[in-house]
């Protein structure tokens, strides 16, 4: 319970306008997209990165727990007060500055993506981290989980280019990390990375410097449909070995999800094996001529069919064959778990075949889809959440997963960070020796363990 | 009607992803979350389990303007606009409603003799209250008055009301109806502020050969009512429309508000359908509705005359009632290229001006920022003419762009046919 001075300290910090203990707030920041529920004890919604200082100087002098959120769109928990607290909401954080000349943006935590990269755009720059909740989430809330999207296997992720964070401590010092308008710059420790993807645990970030690229001129687009889902993922392959250039997406739908989507908006993909989405971009030359190579590679490779977008308008139009995958599998199963693997690019057919092979062993229906370019694997469990039978043989698909990725040499999370919903497994991938190392930065970061408690490391290792 | 707790699996189903942040208008203004589908789905479902929640679970609601742009970007489909409206008749039928909102909504709604005598009065007597603006026709309070405000920018009120007018109580009925038997409903907003709507919706359908009839003993559609949660009102001017129009026997029945035509077509099953013995007279009555754009464009193909487009720059916002639940966006472009003005478009022409939900009266500030950036995008299009398909927008328009000192006028559609 916050005690009454403490209330008054933190009123006078925000001015009563920015703080709120009402249930009805308390309620609207007590969840996010993993659906779960954890009410805090008071919300801020700071202006500035001076006011976020001295609110975690006292929430450290006090031991009381802070969470920063951005949008609330994280699948991990990262943003959820477990154990009540502060939220600290960036919401208000939104300002925008675009340096053209040094291809350099500035944005305030709290920025929603979608506006800093349609800024950018305004002055012919490029932001390309693309995570699905671009519209929604946060250039705080990307930062703190490195978000990632289909661009990433031509563009790489949010870590790729974020140059220098602005960031409060847990102990409340306010620091910046590189010089932000350098692209380059190798003095002392890469703190801008060990901050990028901590999921809010090292720091609260305030303000990001990040790299901006020459907007594309032009973009091209394919789908192609296979009898197996094996033919589809070598043609993945072989388009990255064999086509001379990296497809700005390069994404990967099986059969389960195409039946759904067909059903859902009859898209004619019913009795399809597998579909593969190829986007190139770039000048306008090169992208007729990458996107002629890429047709040739999925005929050579014995693709059943291959659309190639001739405008915009067909783009759009097959582009919304990926936006439909996700409300189409809700009439699936009505709880999905929706883990986001990644192995390397050539293992791809060999975890989806496994997944098959666990669907089978479980007896619950998974559909796969994914930035196959990159290896980055959505797995969709799907239950009925009514079903507690079912729900726990879901779970239990969860860990052989996990299992078999850790197999084929792959990561148990490419693009949604550990937070509380995959802390049960992360000794799974990383040795006792490295985890420990992890909890040392930890303690020395934030000693009273204030900021996000219980987020990625399960509770005992932080010791104090 | 439903119940609140008929709507718990709808409720459900939000999976939190937050999508409907990216296009709630309310929230882009606000930024808390308490200002979306996802925070407002999540208060109402505490409420339904009967969590403790006060005064602030009641501002929240009532601060939506039931654009239902949430409900169009929603991967599962919730219709939040009516779970909010039922949220609020829920909260009203507990709590009760105060008193003066109540009056205000029964003498607009039912005018009895001795209402319409005193909004006559207060017309005459305007000056004291408003002042007139030089651009636009229209009075800007003086200071704070009951439902309208300090600083609002209000339509000159019609004078006599125009379902009053001599010559539109003869069009009650029509010897000859013309190529098809077609009534006009004329909701509140064209009968007490902006007649000449109406007056150019019997103009232009005449133009093209439909002689239509404007019932007398037609009421409001209902909604205002039911937005503050009084569906017991709701129902009563509902069936009472009903009643009206029945006797008539029209093919169509044409409205030149989006609002009206939304609430005509939609609303009126969510409240009556399950009244006893209704449901098939709903049904018929509902079939029948058309929007003025939507009927002379899908129904009569209108074409105007050949022009130069000299007479300026016309740009269209979208009503949310006729965009989002009616599925119309097409047909008013259309006659649009039919009218002698050059079309151009606007940026974000779909999002909401603000004033639904009763957003307008409940908080007049909220309502204006919204509006604002409505304003900005007017005034970026460089268009000398706003035109759009509902009197609602057009009001809040008129006083969004007076107070950015955008000077273009706010038609309806048909006013430049």
């Amino acid at each position: 319970m916050l005690s009454e001075p403490v209330k008054r300290e933190l009123t006078r910090i925000v001015a009563p306008e920015n703080i709120s203990f009402q249930p009805e707030d308390l309620l609207c920041y007590s969840y996010d997209a993993t659906g779960r529920r954890y009410l805090p004890e008071c919300v801020l919604f700071p202006h500035t990165a001076e006011e976020v200082s001295l609110i975690l100087k006292m929430a450290n002098a006090e031991g009381i727990p802070v969470v920063p959120r951005g949008a609330g769109t994280g699948f991990t928990g990262g943003s959820l007060p477990l154990r009540g607290g502060i939220v600290l909401s960036t919401e208000r954080m939104t300002t925008i500055e675009i340096d053209a000349d040094n291809m350099v943006g500035v944005a305030g935590a709290g920025t929603v993506t979608w506006d800093f990269a349609q800024k950018a755009e305004s002055v012919g720059l490029f932001y390309p981290p693309d995570p699905t909740s671009l519209k929604v989430s946060t250039i705080g809330g990307n930062i703190a989980e490195c978000a990632g999207g289909p661009r990433g296997l031509k563009y790489g992720v949010t870590k790729d280019y974020v140059l220098a964070v602005e960031v409060v401590l847990p102990t409340g010092e306010l620091i910046k990390t590189a010089p932000g308008k350098t692209f380059k710059g190798v003095v002392g420790y890469n703190l801008t990375g060990l901050i990028t993807g901590s999921e809010g645990t090292l720091g609260v970030v305030t303000r990001a410097w990040l790299k901006l690229l020459p907007l594309p001129e032009e973009k091209r687009l394919l789908v192609a449909t296979f009898d197996t889902l094996e033919r589809a993922g070598k043609t993945v392959i072989e388009i990255i070995k064999a086509g001379g250039f990296l497809p700005s997406a390069l994404e990967l739908i099986d059969g389960v999800c195409l039946k759904a989507v067909d059903e859902y908006a009859k898209m004619g993909l019913g009795g399809v094996g597998a579909a593969i989405i190829v986007e190139v971009d770039g000048r306008r030359e090169v992208v007729d001529i990458d996107m002629e190579e890429a047709r040739d590679i999925c005929h050579r490779m014995g693709a059943s069919s291959v659309d190639v977008a001739k405008d915009e308008k067909r783009m759009k139009e097959l582009w919304s064959l990926r936006r439909a995958i996700s409300p189409a599998l809700k009439r699936v199963g009505s709880l999905k778990l929706n883990e986001d693997v990644v192995v390397p690019r050539t293992e791809i057919v060999e975890l989806i075949r496994g997944v098959e092979g666990i669907s089978r062993k479980r007896d619950v229906t998974i559909a796969s889809f994914g930035h196959a370019g990159d290896g980055n694997i959505h797995v969709n469990i799907m239950v009925n959440k009514d079903d507690p039978e079912e729900v726990e043989r879901g779970e239990a698909s969860v860990g052989d997963l996990f299992e078999l990725t850790l197999r084929l040499g792959g990561t148990i999370s490419g693009e949604h960070g550990v937070g509380i919903t995959k802390s049960d497994y992360i000794g799974m991938e990383l040795n006792r020796d490295t985890l420990e190392l992890m909890m040392r930065l930890k303690r020395a970061f934030d000693p009273n363990n204030i900021l996000n408690p219980g987020k990625i490391f399960k509770e005992e290792g932080v010791g104090v | 009607m439903k119940e609140l707790k008929d709507y718990r699996e709808e409720i459900e189903r939000c999976v939190r992803c937050g999508t409907c942040r990216s296009v709630c208008p309310t929230l882009d203004t606000v930024r808390r979350e308490s200002h979306c589908a996802r925070g407002r789905l999540t208060m109402i479902e505490a409420y339904l389990n009967g969590e403790e929640l006060g005064e602030r679970y009641l501002k929240y609601i009532k601060e939506c303007t039931l654009c239902g742009a949430c409900y169009t970007s929603c991967p599962n489909e919730i219709n939040t606009p009516e779970i909010i409206l039922s949220a609020r008749a829920e909260y009203v039928k507990k709590k009760g409603m105060p008193a003066f909102t109540s009056f205000t909504l029964k003498s607009l709604l039912e005018p009895a003799p001795l209402t319409k005598l005193a909004l006559k009065v207060a017309a005459k007597l305007k000056s004291l209250f408003f002042k007139s603006t030089p651009f636009e026709s229209g009075l800007v309070s003086r200071f704070s008055l009951p439902v309208v405000g300090e600083g609002r920018l209000v339509p000159e009120p019609a004078d006599p009301f125009f379902l009053d007018r001599a010559h539109i109580r003869r069009l009650a009925t029509r010897e000859d109806y013309g190529r098809m038997k077609v009534g006009f409903f004329v909701g509140c907003g064209v009968n007490y502020l902006l007649p000449s709507i109406g007056e150019h919706t019997i103009r232009v359908l005449e133009k093209a050969g439909i002689n239509v009839a404007v019932p007398q003993g037609q009421v409001c559609c209902g909604i205002p009512a039911l937005s503050m949660g009084d569906s017991e009102t709701a129902k009563r001017v509902m069936m009472k429309n009903i009643e009206v129009f029945e006797q008539y026997g029209f093919d169509r029945i044409v409205t030149s508000c989006a609002t009206c035509g939304h609430t005509l077509k939609d609303i009126f099953k969510v409240v009556l359908s399950d009244e006893q013995g209704m449901k098939e007279r709903v049904e018929a009555f509902t079939s029948k509705i058309m929007d003025i754009t939507e009927f002379l464009v899908d129904e009569l193909d209108y074409r105007g005359e050949k022009t130069d487009k000299r007479a300026g720059v016309v740009t269209y916002h979208d009503p949310c009632h006729l965009r989002r639940f009616q599925g119309i966006s097409e047909q008013p472009r259309k006659l649009l290229e039919e009218s002698p003005y050059e079309f151009r478009g606007m940026k974000n022409p779909c999002r909401c001006c603000g004033l639904g939900g009763g957003v307008s009266f409940t908080n007049y500030e909220l309502s204006m920022k919204i509006a604002g950036r409505k304003a900005e995008n007017i005034k970026k299009s460089g268009a000398d003419v706003v035109a759009t398909a509902c009197p609602g927008c057009i009001v809040q328009l008129k006083d969004a762009l007076y107070h950015h000192d955008v000077k273009a006028r706010v038609v309806h559609v048909v006013e430049l046919l």
